[in-house]
């Protein structure tokens, strides 16, 4: 578990980091979101002790990762947004070394970091000098290195980031797999990503939290009520106009769905009202089919977009 | 710190660095040798003091790299994000270096052999100059140490600590100097000689008290003094102790 309490970080006359507090909990991914200079990686750099807050408190189950660094840090996994790999080395002699510093038992190597290669997908590589892999399997021996010593807590800054879409899949299920036994901060650009990976989401800009919650919730939250989408075989203006009618809807936005006969309208039901049944209803009553019919909720995108704007 | 230790004394032999460091010392070393050997005489001690010379360049080449390089690949994070001291990183840093000089001076050791077989002496002198000699690589590396940890570039690292081990081994010279230049400005104020002579003194003594070289000379001669390696060995742990500092500051940085 994670618990960040009132985190500031000043850089000069800038607050990078302004008062920024939200939990991580047992077994569940975050996803960790913001514009670029939000203060994302500073926030990261922070909670990893990489970087020490000007105020407020990190605890890492429960230890605080300046009273107790040591016992803080042996329960965190980090992979920064650039891999810290030594180039000159090759990856099995890498990964023996960061058994070593999060020390890891020695007969214990050889097993931990055949289990860590295999779930990464290096197994093929570990006798190769960093150097000469591909940007794809460094970035999967950066997650190699987070992964050593089995932390219950990983942080990941753009943990895909160089890798093809086959491997991206992976990652992505390597992630949700471990989420079982770990609690996860991952921050992506890949909204996507975030949508399908995370539990919940925080979204940061200009170093303050600006959402906090679960994607479904956020874009409830951001539509109000969400919209509707429709689209049927009839008049679209008689149809229209008898929509307007219906109580409860604010707005009818019609547009051609680009199949003959058919015709696409987007519904905006008042805050708090749930049109559908009424709509459909009229609909039968009338003789127009409905031929599609389906609730609109704002994507990650949107909501980003929305969040952070300005 | 072992583990630290371990990836930067095998670093050496991954890069040129080590094998460059190795190839200046063991070519110089074989060279004085063997001028000495021509002649029928051979004095260990003499080949151990002309090698210290050799600090000025080697000491920039092995130590360069130590913390510019880490900042420069991104791998500086991991002594800060896993469960391990910092100054054990400077420790560690530090042993591997001396390890490599360790790794050098075998080349001596192998000429003290010779020298004994073929019924020279290895003395206290010879045993005196190793000693001042590690005393003073301790003291030089960790210089070089704290210029990698002052600045990202290994260009400038390597530059400050050249220019540093060089002021080091002129400091008597120095000292000199600055006590005449200053006696020198006193005659134009008209004050007295013996006043301007002590003052003269005074500060090329106060200076070249700082000078390691002054203070180990005799133990050439087998004569060894606890204080001198004292002040190496002081000197090299205030540095370390001032690298391990400037690296804990940069994580409470603001700017």
């Amino acid at each position: 578990m994670i618990e960040i309490k009132n985190l500031v970080k000043h850089y000069g006359d800038k607050k990078a980091v302004n008062d920024i507090s939200f939990t991580v909990k047992d077994n569940e991914i975050l996803g960790f979101l913001g514009p670029n200079g939000a203060g994302k990686t500073t926030t990261m750099n922070i909670i990893t002790g990489y970087l020490s807050s000007t105020s407020g408190t990190v605890k890492i189950n429960g230890h605080d990762i300046l009273e107790e660094p040591a016992l803080a840090k042996k329960d965190i996994g980090y992979l920064p947004e650039q891999p810290p790999l030594y180039l000159d080395m090759t990856v099995e002699e890498y990964l023996k070394f960061m058994c070593d510093l999060k020390q890891v038992p020695k007969k214990e190597h050889k097993k931990h970091i055949e289990m860590i290669t295999d779930m990464v997908g290096i197994s093929a590589v570990t006798g190769r000098l960093i150097g000469n892999l591909s940007k794809g399997f460094k970035q999967r021996v950066g997650l190699a290195q987070a992964l050593v010593g089995d932390p219950p807590i990983l942080i990941l800054d753009e943990p895909t980031v160089g890798l093809d879409p086959n491997q991206i899949i992976g990652i992505r299920k390597l992630i949700k797999n471990l989420s079982k036994n770990h609690s996860i901060i991952v921050s992506s650009h890949i909204l996507s990503e975030i949508q399908e990976i995370a539990d919940r989401v925080v979204i940061i800009n200009h170093g303050k939290v600006a959402a906090v919650d679960t994607i479904m919730d956020l874009s409830q939250r951001l539509s109000g009520t969400a919209k509707v989408l429709m689209s049927f075989s009839g008049p679209a203006k008689d149809v229209s106009a008898r929509l307007k009618m219906i109580p409860g809807i604010a707005d009818v936005y019609v547009r051609n769905a680009g199949n003959p006969g058919e015709v696409e309208i987007t519904l905006a039901p008042r805050a708090g009202s749930d049109v559908r049944a009424n709509v459909f209803f009229m609909m039968a009553k009338s003789g127009w089919p409905i031929l599609e019919f389906r609730s609109l909720n704002p994507s990650l995108e949107e909501v980003f977009l929305s969040i952070t704007a300005g | 710190m072992q583990a630290i230790f371990k990836r930067e004394f095998l670093s050496y032999f991954r890069t040129p660095v080590g094998y460059v460091a190795m190839a200046i010392f063991t070519f110089i070393s074989g060279f004085i040798f063997y001028s000495q050997f021509a002649t029928g005489y051979v004095s260990m001690s003499v080949e151990i003091i002309m090698l210290r010379s050799l600090f000025i360049i080697i000491v920039p080449i092995i130590t360069m790299g130590m913390f510019a390089e880490d900042r420069k690949r991104g791998t500086e994070i991991l002594y800060y994000t896993n469960p391990i001291e910092l100054f054990s990183v400077v420790t560690g840093k530090f042993l591997a270096a001396m390890a490599l000089y360790l790794v050098m001076f075998i080349n001596v050791f192998i000429h003290m052999i010779v020298v004994a077989a073929c019924g020279g002496t290895v003395d206290a002198g010879v045993i005196g100059s190793v000693l001042v000699f590690f005393f003073m690589a301790a003291l030089f590396i960790s210089i070089g140490l704290l210029a990698s940890v002052l600045t990202d570039s290994q260009i400038i690292s390597a530059i400050v600590s050249f220019l540093f081990i060089l002021v080091i081994q002129l400091l008597t010279v120095i000292g000199n100097y600055c006590g005449t230049a200053v006696s020198t400005i006193m005659s134009y104020m008209d004050i007295a000689s013996d006043t301007r002579n002590a003052v003269r003194n005074a500060i090329a003594g106060a200076i070249s008290w700082f000078d390691p070289f002054a203070k180990t000379e005799l133990f050439s001669n087998g004569l060894f003094s606890v204080s001198a390696l004292v002040f190496c060995l002081s000197f090299a742990l205030f540095f370390l102790y001032l690298s391990f500092r400037i690296l804990e500051k940069k994580r409470w940085s603001q700017k």
